[in-house]
């Protein structure tokens, strides 16, 4: 091996580029997921959402285009219908944008008349204090929780005071009970009945989540969706083949898509960067073919002087496994070189592009196996040369 | 030492060729012996049969006591290994290892640490008196070199017997005889066996004893011609200083 340097590190060179691309690859496609996982779970995917619609149909004696009003009796009205699936049906109910005053300092922002199962919908984390419960329901209580960025603004400088202080929205007091980590949202949250009870014309409401239960699967959620949208059909009147009487997301579905997609994504990078390597293993064990056969007579004099069969046949797998692995660990470094190009660069999209210890375990595994197969077929060739024969070849 | 009884070997290629016919001889430890015949005699099958290279079809094959026949490679590796030197025409060192380490390679092979198998290898070389080219290739030595490392190879597993096949071939007539010299050498003072394959009169003289093989028979089963005192050892006296 030693003997054509040239050879084996031009060779060994492809299994270097293999390499690379199956590292480059499996670390990005890892970052886009982990990417893709820290913005799916910052909402939570056990929900389905409604939104008020227009008919394209017609029905009952109705023309089409009649607008559907999502009203808070459809809320009891699917909680009743799908007990199985319906923990709880909830709505956001949005106040007028106004100022919000701490003394002389202000923001101009509008409260979200909520439900305590918002926090976890949301995935709200709160950092000092509660969130709205379900005392501040049944009692409409005067209490809000703030965003981290105007807990800062009301109450300068760190906003550390914010918690168990007054805010004035209007005329009317609220007392600050928890604020919260708002990185994606910046909502101010009341308790959902205090908000009903401030909008006295409440009729209608915009959009409605449906908190569930018991759904694993897409074709759980499917028929649910179905099973939904027939319910609000029969209150509203309109035809349940009609999908735009009443807008329904379904969270379930998508998540459980995106979950499939992303492993078809993984297996595809993997088979792609398997491929690429395939060819670098194929030249190893081609320069090992030519290497057995430059070694013939070598091969018969260490036979001649005692060497056993398996000696044979370990010798020219490590060496192989070697070469491989030396350039295998080559490919790895520029690999990790350029991730962590790419997260410096784009790091807000892919957040972690970087090669972490269980791709590295994985490749050289991955490595090993390659080089022994490389090595593997040479090796028996070499085991069918007898001494007599070899020693011959001169 | 060696012992054969009526050994037949046949290649089946497209015409099937009897190469010997029968053979039987034997060799006492502590011998010199030459194997002589004309080229096509079967007297390179022979040496490969002695030397556990190759099988036999019928017959038996007693080295050392032991019955050589029907043996699986890791066994015959390990008979080589043990119970034979070889010594070739063309010397086969390996031409990357430094003649230290050729030396000791039948040492690795049964597992001896790379120290003391140097130790070993290096003491073999001082007696052949190539101490200072211990870290050569043998690239860099010449050819009576290169044949005294291939036998300091040859002794390091204090084997049973040396085997070597036209060892002065490739050699001029000068250094032919310090070879010769060497294995007289080893042969008297070590009691040695040593079976020397050659188609040299001039190399079959210096042996105690010449087995002729002629058409894969042998012709001269025990003629024991030891050399004239006289002639002979006149010459190596002083060719080999």
């Amino acid at each position: 091996m030693s003997h054509n340097k040239l050879r084996t590190a031009l060779t060994g060179l492809s299994v270097a580029w293999g390499i690379f691309m199956l590292i480059t690859l499996v670390s990005v496609a890892s970052g886009i997921t982990s990417g893709f996982k820290e913005n799916m779970a910052s909402q939570s995917s056990q929900k389905m959402m409604l939104w008020s619609g227009v008919t394209t149909k017609p029905y009952h004696g109705y023309r089409e285009g009649r607008s559907i009003q999502l009203k808070p009796a459809d809320m009891t009205t699917l909680e009743a219908e799908h007990p199985e699936q319906v923990k709880q049906a909830t709505a956001v109910i949005s106040g007028q944008v106004t100022n919000f005053t701490a003394g002389a300092n202000s923001v101009s922002t509008f409260y979200q008349g909520v439900k305590p199962v918002e926090e976890e919908l949301s995935n709200i984390k709160i950092n000092r204090g509660r969130f709205i419960n379900d005392n501040d329901m049944a009692r409409k209580t005067k209490v809000m929780v703030l965003p981290d960025d105007y807990a800062r603004q009301l109450f300068p400088p760190d906003g550390e005071k914010a918690v168990g202080s007054r805010v004035n929205v209007g005329d009317i007091s609220f007392i600050v009970v928890g604020k919260y980590n708002g990185k994606w949202m910046r909502n101010v949250y009341i308790p959902y009945t205090t908000a009903q009870a401030l909008s006295e014309d409440q009729e209608y409401i915009g959009s409605m989540t449906l908190v569930l239960k018991n759904v694993d699967n897409t074709e759980q959620a499917d028929r649910l969706e179905k099973g939904v949208r027939k319910s609000m059909a029969k209150a509203h009147d309109f035809s349940p083949e009609d999908e735009s009487g009443v807008w329904i997301w379904n969270a379930i579905s998508q998540s459980l898509t995106a979950r499939t997609g992303i492993n078809i994504l993984n297996i595809g990078v993997w088979v792609l960067g398997l491929l690429t390597l395939l060819s670098g293993i194929i030249g190893i064990s081609n320069i090992m073919f030519v290497s057995v056969r430059e070694r013939t007579h070598e091969i018969g004099i260490r036979r001649a002087i005692g060497a056993k069969p398996h000696k044979i046949l370990t010798q020219i797998l490590a060496e192989s496994i070697a070469i491989t692995t030396l350039f295998g660990y080559i490919g790895i470094l520029l690999g990790v070189a350029l991730t962590e190009l790419l997260t410096r660069l784009f790091g807000e999209f892919i957040p972690d592009a970087r090669v972490d210890l269980s791709i590295a375990a994985q490749v050289t595994v991955v490595l090993i196996i390659a080089g022994a197969l490389a090595g593997l077929f040479p090796a028996l060739k070499a085991l069918k040369v007898k001494p007599v024969e070899a020693l011959r070849d001169e | 030492m060696i012992t054969l009884k009526d050994i037949n070997k046949t290649y089946f290629g497209a015409v099937p060729l009897h190469v010997l016919k029968g053979i039987n001889m034997h060799v006492d430890k502590g011998e010199l012996v030459a194997i002589m015949g004309a080229s096509g005699s079967g007297k390179s099958t022979l040496l490969n049969i002695l030397g556990i290279l190759d099988n036999y079809d019928s017959g038996e094959y007693y080295l050392d006591g032991t019955l050589i026949k029907n043996l699986s490679e890791n066994r015959a590796a390990e008979y080589r290994n043990r119970m034979i030197g070889f010594v070739f025409q063309s010397f086969n060192l390996i031409n990357y290892k430094n003649a230290l380490e050729n030396v000791a390679l039948p040492l690795f092979y049964q597992g001896v640490g790379r120290r003391k198998r140097n130790a070993l290898a290096m003491e073999q070389l001082e007696r052949m008196g190539l101490a200072d080219r211990a870290h050569h290739l043998p690239g860099e030595l010449s050819g009576g070199q290169k044949q005294r490392v291939a036998i300091a190879r040859a002794m390091i597993t204090n084997p049973s017997i040396i085997l070597a096949d036209e060892p002065t071939g490739a050699l001029d007539s000068h250094t032919s005889q310090d070879v010769m010299q060497l294995f007289r050498d080893l042969n008297r003072d070590m009691g040695k066996t040593i079976v020397i394959v050659t188609h040299d009169p001039g190399v079959g003289r210096q042996c105690n004893r010449i087995i002729r093989i002629s058409d894969g028979r042998i012709i001269t089963p025990d003629t024991d011609i030891r050399p004239t005192d006289s002639s002979d050892n006149n010459t190596i006296s002083c060719t080999c200083v």
